[in-house]
């Protein structure tokens, strides 16, 4: 082991100086956004989740906020406490918003038929006006070394959840079919970079870059990401710094995207974030899976096979984060 | 019997080479795939539907563990497994 290499421990990715982390983000985005891209402020996507709170407060800092615009992107899917929380920010921060509900140009490209189509085939009963529906991943990454895969669950009206694994053909319908949510939303904020002259900021953390938990040319598409470096406990720390309001700070995080009620934890990640921060940590610095072990209280054998599951995720999700191939 | 088990193990190979653009000869009975970088997700998500549209084996969530697809031998026993079953 490197001996300069600092011990491992619950407070190693904890920020030393956050208001030296904040500067240093703000003067990125003003070098970047003004020098470098010659526009003259920024446009973020706001939906009431942390992540877009803390890209929005940071790119205030940076360009004023006159010269910064809000837009907050509902559509019949999405959940109406996002958008409460997203003006209540708008407010604190004194930003200007704009509301573009996006469900009729989501019916326009079948957004919502598509996906139900695919739904159908695998429970026949389902309808969306008497289920819900929800993807994720039910297994849990630290007792096997299985890669995870997809389960489609619907939800009737009385609360009662229904299962299946999703079978490949459905499941790339089911995500190509979402990912218009995304795909509309980044139309709709680049429309109001170009009419401003503004970049668009983007709102991914390090978690979602890393393990390929965005959208291509959806969430993933803009100009500069400020939090992309970011693990989300540290997204958490800037975020009290910044004086986010406390209401999207205790918020669970959710996905948003489909009818049924959905963590992040509980579509993708499959561990709550502090631990999934620690143990990312751990994984990318070539810590031991002991030493690991030993800081969390848990077994060696668990965090490998956590490590195997975090580099099989940036494997598989390696595509994402590719730009296109000119040659 | 054992032509039959041989066929099996033949499709199941096949499958395997055809999805994840692998080696065939270095792809024994033993080879652990997913360890090895045979498949990730997709593959497995590929795998399970080749297996529930051509043995009928209509996995379930339970199902997903190592034991039962770890290699072709494992995926085998899965399918009997299941067929004892059915």
């Amino acid at each position: 082991m490197n001996s300069s290499k600092q011990k491992f421990s619950k407070d190693i990715i904890k920020l030393k100086n956050i208001a030296e982390t904040c500067n240093t983000i703000v003067e990125r985005l003003r070098k970047e956004v003004l020098e470098g891209f010659r526009r003259r402020g920024g446009v973020i996507g706001i939906s009431g989740g942390i992540d877009s709170s803390v890209a929005l407060a940071l790119s205030i800092k940076a360009f004023g906020p006159e010269k910064v615009l809000g837009v907050m992107l509902p559509e019949k899917d999405s959940s109406h406490e996002s958008e409460m929380l997203a003006k209540e920010l708008a407010e604190k921060f004194g930003v200007k918003t704009q509301t573009e509900d996006i469900t009729q140009a989501l019916e326009g490209f079948n957004c919502y038929t598509r996906r139900d189509e695919a739904v159908k085939r695998i429970f026949p009963e389902y309808s969306p006006e008497n289920y819900k529906m929800k993807i994720g991943i039910k297994q849990n990454p630290g007792n096997q070394n299985l890669p995870p895969i997809f389960s489609l669950v619907i939800v009737d009206l009385k609360g009662n959840e229904f299962s299946k694994i999703l079978p490949i053909n459905e499941y790339l319908q089911i995500v190509a079919s979402s990912n218009f949510k995304q795909r509309c939303r980044m139309s709709m904020l680049y429309y109001h970079a170009e009419r401003l002259h503004y970049a668009v900021i983007g709102t991914p953390n390090k978690h979602e870059v890393d393990q390929g938990f965005f959208v291509k040319y959806g969430d993933g598409g803009a100009d500069i990401m400020p939090i992309g470096k970011l693990y989300k406990s540290q997204v958490y720390e800037l975020a009290k710094y910044l004086g986010i309001p406390e209401s999207i700070i205790q918020r669970t995080p959710t996905t948003d995207t489909y009818t049924a009620v959905q963590t992040q934890e509980e579509f993708f990640y499959q561990m709550p974030f502090h631990l999934m921060d620690l143990i990312w940590y751990g994984y990318e610095n070539s810590y031991s899976a002991e030493e690991v072990a030993i800081a969390l209280t848990m077994e060696p054998d668990e965090i490998r096979k956590i490590y195997m599951n975090f580099m099989r995720k940036h494997q598989t999700t390696a595509y994402l984060r590719m730009s296109p191939v000119h040659f | 019997m054992e032509f039959v088990l041989d066929d099996l193990k033949v499709s199941v190979k096949n499958f395997i080479v055809s999805t994840s653009f692998a080696d065939i000869s270095k792809l024994e009975d033993d080879t652990l795939i997913f360890r090895e970088g045979y498949f990730d997700s997709m593959g497995l998500m590929s795998l399970i539907t080749f297996l529930d549209e051509n043995y009928q084996t209509n996995t379930k969530d339970s199902d997903l563990i190592e034991e039962n697809f770890e290699s072709i031998n494992a995926i085998i026993r899965f399918i009997e497994r299941k067929r004892e079953i059915s």
